[in-house]
């Protein structure tokens, strides 16, 4: 067969580039000792579920009022975070922008790990998880619970496959490359590679596969955060009636997500000395696609709050003041200024938009984005329309228990453990994809020279 | 000293307020001193609980606990002295006139009923001591009276007769009061009006041609007598044909959202497995798509 021409990883800039990014596939000390750390970590959360499996969810905060709290806010958070993998792939890629292709795979991974969990938290959230497959027996194809099964469900498989895909032609490039690593990753990347040779008609296939999912992955990704949206929003409850619930869930996943990816690339550029890849343009490109996302989430903020704010409802109002000046004012007002406001008008001025102030500004973007969450889930249950009474006093208020905390801090556990068995089994940085556009560069630039 | 006195004079006040804006229920003094036409009897305070239960618990909570429903006015625990410093006409009274949240449960349960909910609400009373009313009318009927009800198709009247039987001896029940009732979902609805018996015992009452019945037609109908102190309790239950024949499907019987998942609209099943079958069916095609990239490696090896 003569279809095997075009070698996108036999020049020297492919070599350098595989050599650059496989150097952090390795499990060295460090990993180990990260690695060991979460494990225990995760031992006392799974010790906390384990108290939690066997009293029932009497040791939550939750109680017959409040019976959504910390758990459903963290899945909301973690299907919000999950998103960002369809935009940079799906919407930027699709449109053609290439500075995405070094970044598309951090955000697969943060797709696939918040994706993967998100399942797990609603688990963490039954008093009964033996009785889960229920809601594939007896679940009601009316009700959005099962829906958003459904779509998260599919969601997680596609992502999944769209980071596989893309990493095919890697592991053909690494499995040679891979000299002094185990056997059994060796062995491993043989078989993911399924005999991949670099020929055109395989590429050919892989752009399809791609393109296919890039175009699938859009509606699924707006169909999981939409429907999650709608488990509040088809009750009439003060706070989650709401016509704009779908695009104000949807506009905040953008901005949780990408605070998330800029995030985990200041990491992989600092401890995998990606610095080269993931450049200080990246950021700056980043740093304006979070100041987009961010005021397209303003902007439904406004609409959420001044419209039923401007009506006064009866309800309305008591759900408001609770937000603006009662109890959970400190915390709104903290979601809403250093969450969203004030990043928007930091990262506009150009200094901002360095990795470090652009990381810190993520990292407070981000405890933002699940404060948020937490005030979308929780206040509307402690103020339900017929009044509390005739039950005892710690049914009116919620605060989460420190066996809830454990067993939310678990679930991110086990996100930045998938994200890290992810990073350190494979590389991060597309080699096929980078290689290919830096030979198209260095062409061009034959061509001008001469 | 002095600040206390304040103070409890102020307290003191501030119930009294409250007291006022609740606003006080009169009872007409002839209502207030009725009496029970009959003693109350185990029985009846047994009968008067499952009236309790199913008419008066889902407000007034259970007796003795105070966990009535918060309402304005308060409806108050039976056990109580607001409820039990009322005379027993008092609260025959209000139990059928109703008041504000309260409703009149003058059609809804019979004097009889009404009479037995209060032995009921008296059995949580330990001083409470009974007085029956013992003036039976001079007039008063003694013997059985037979009630016969014909439907006049024609005029769409109904016609009832009266007929005393004493002592071996016939005589019409001439000039008593006849109220007639139709049975509705909550208590009873009053038809025509109250009309007096003429000298042969009839009464007649005009039907309205618009009421809703079952599904055939049928109206359950309830005729009795309004002087129970004169004849007892007379009442003659009748279901008739003179109603709308009104089909009304249970709200799951079809298809809808708040159905069985069996019962799930067909719009939806086909949205829902149409999505499923679309999104499965490319993931399959692409992992067809995986193969062939295999089979295409393993062929270029092969050469």
């Amino acid at each position: 067969m003569s279809s095997k021409t075009e070698n996108h990883y036999n020049s020297k800039i492919a070599d350098k580039v595989a050599n650059d990014v496989l150097k952090s596939v390795n499990i060295g000390w460090s990993f180990k000792i990260w690695f060991a750390v979460l494990v225990v970590a995760l031992g006392v959360c799974v010790y906390s579920y384990s108290i939690q499996l066997r009293e029932g969810l009497g040791v939550t905060g939750l109680r017959d009022y409040v019976s959504w709290g910390l758990y459903i806010a963290t899945f909301v958070f973690f299907v919000a975070a999950s998103l960002i993998g369809m935009l940079i792939s799906g919407v930027l890629g699709l449109i053609g922008y290439d500075w995405i292709k070094p970044i598309g795979r951090i955000a697969e991974i943060i797709a696939v790990a918040f994706a993967a969990i998100a399942g797990l938290v609603i688990v963490s959230d039954m008093g009964r998880p033996d009785r889960l497959p229920y809601v594939f027996m007896y679940g009601r194809f009316q009700s959005p619970i099962l829906w958003d099964v459904t779509v998260v469900t599919t969601y997680f498989i596609l992502s999944g496959l769209l980071y596989y895909v893309t990493l095919i032609p890697d592991l053909a490039i690494a499995k040679d490359k891979l000299e002094g690593r185990p056997k059994l990753l060796r062995k491993a990347y043989e078989i993911m590679s399924i005999r991949w040779i670099h020929s055109n008609e395989q590429y050919r296939m892989l752009y399809r596969i791609i393109r296919i999912l890039l175009i699938l992955i859009i509606p699924t990704a707006f169909a999981i955060h939409t429907v999650t949206s709608w488990l509040f929003a088809v009750t009439p409850r003060p706070g989650w009636d709401s016509t704009i619930f779908g695009p104000y869930f949807l506009s905040g996943a953008f901005v949780a997500g990408a605070a998330a990816v800029v995030i985990a690339m200041f990491f992989f550029r600092n401890s995998y000395k990606l610095q080269d890849y993931l450049t200080k343009s990246h950021f700056d490109k980043m740093g304006k696609l979070l100041v987009l996302v961010s005021i397209v989430y303003l902007y439904f903020n406004i609409n959420e709050f001044l419209v039923p704010g401007y009506k006064l409802k009866k309800f309305d109002l008591i759900h408001l003041e609770a937000l603006f000046a009662g109890k959970h004012a400190i915390t709104f007002w903290f979601t809403q200024i250093a969450g969203l406001i004030l990043p928007i008008i930091l990262l506009m001025f150009k200094p901002f938009r360095k990795p470090l102030p652009m990381t810190i500004i993520s990292v407070f973007v981000l405890v933002g984005a699940f404060l948020k969450r937490y005030l979308i889930v929780v206040p509307t249950q402690e103020h339900p329309y017929l009044p509390v009474q005739h039950v005892p006093e710690i049914f009116h208020v919620y605060f989460p228990t420190w066996n809830e905390i454990a067993i939310t801090s678990g679930s991110l556990i086990l996100v930045i453990m998938i994200i890290t068995l992810l990073s350190k089994l494979f590389p991060v940085i597309p080699i096929w994809e980078v290689a290919h556009d830096m030979e198209k560069k260095a062409e061009k630039q034959k061509i001008e020279n001469e | 000293m002095k600040i206390i006195i304040t103070i409890s004079i102020i307290i003191l006040g501030f119930f009294y307020t409250q007291a006022q804006t609740e606003g006080e229920w009169i009872v007409p003094e002839e209502e207030a001193a009725l009496l029970s036409p009959f003693e109350f009897t185990a029985d009846d305070v047994k009968a008067g609980e499952e009236l309790y239960l199913l008419n008066c618990k889902s407000c007034h909570g259970d007796p003795g606990k105070g966990n009535y429903i918060a309402l304005q006015p308060p409806p108050g625990d039976i056990t109580t002295d607001k409820i039990q410093h009322n005379s027993d006409g008092a609260i025959y009274h209000k139990l059928k006139t109703g008041r504000g949240p309260m409703p009149a449960f003058e059609n809804v349960l019979t004097p009889n009923q009404k009479w037995q909910v209060i032995a009921y609400i008296r059995s949580f009373n330990d001083d409470y001591v009974q007085k029956v009313a013992v003036e039976i009318p001079e007039t008063a009927f003694g013997g059985k009276i037979d009630v016969l009800v014909n439907y006049m198709k024609d005029e769409n009247k109904l016609q009832a007769s009266f007929i005393g039987h004493k002592d071996d001896e016939t005589q019409p029940i001439v000039g008593a009061e006849v109220h007639a009732f139709a049975k509705r979902k909550f208590g009873k609805l009053t038809l025509d009006q109250v009309r007096k018996t003429d000298d042969k015992g009839l009464v007649a009452f005009n039907l309205p041609d618009d009421l809703p019945g079952d599904s055939s037609g049928y109206v359950q109908l309830s005729l009795g007598l309004v002087n129970m102190e004169l004849y007892g309790e007379i009442n003659k239950d009748k279901s008739l044909a003179f109603g709308v024949p009104t089909y009304l499907p249970p709200l799951n019987e079809e298809r809808a959202m708040w159905n069985v998942r069996m019962k799930a609209p067909i719009w939806l099943l086909i949205t829902y497995h149409g999505a499923l079958l679309t999104v499965f069916g490319i993931i399959f095609y692409i992992l067809l798509q995986l193969r062939n990239i295999y089979l295409e490696g393993k062929k270029n090896e092969e050469d």
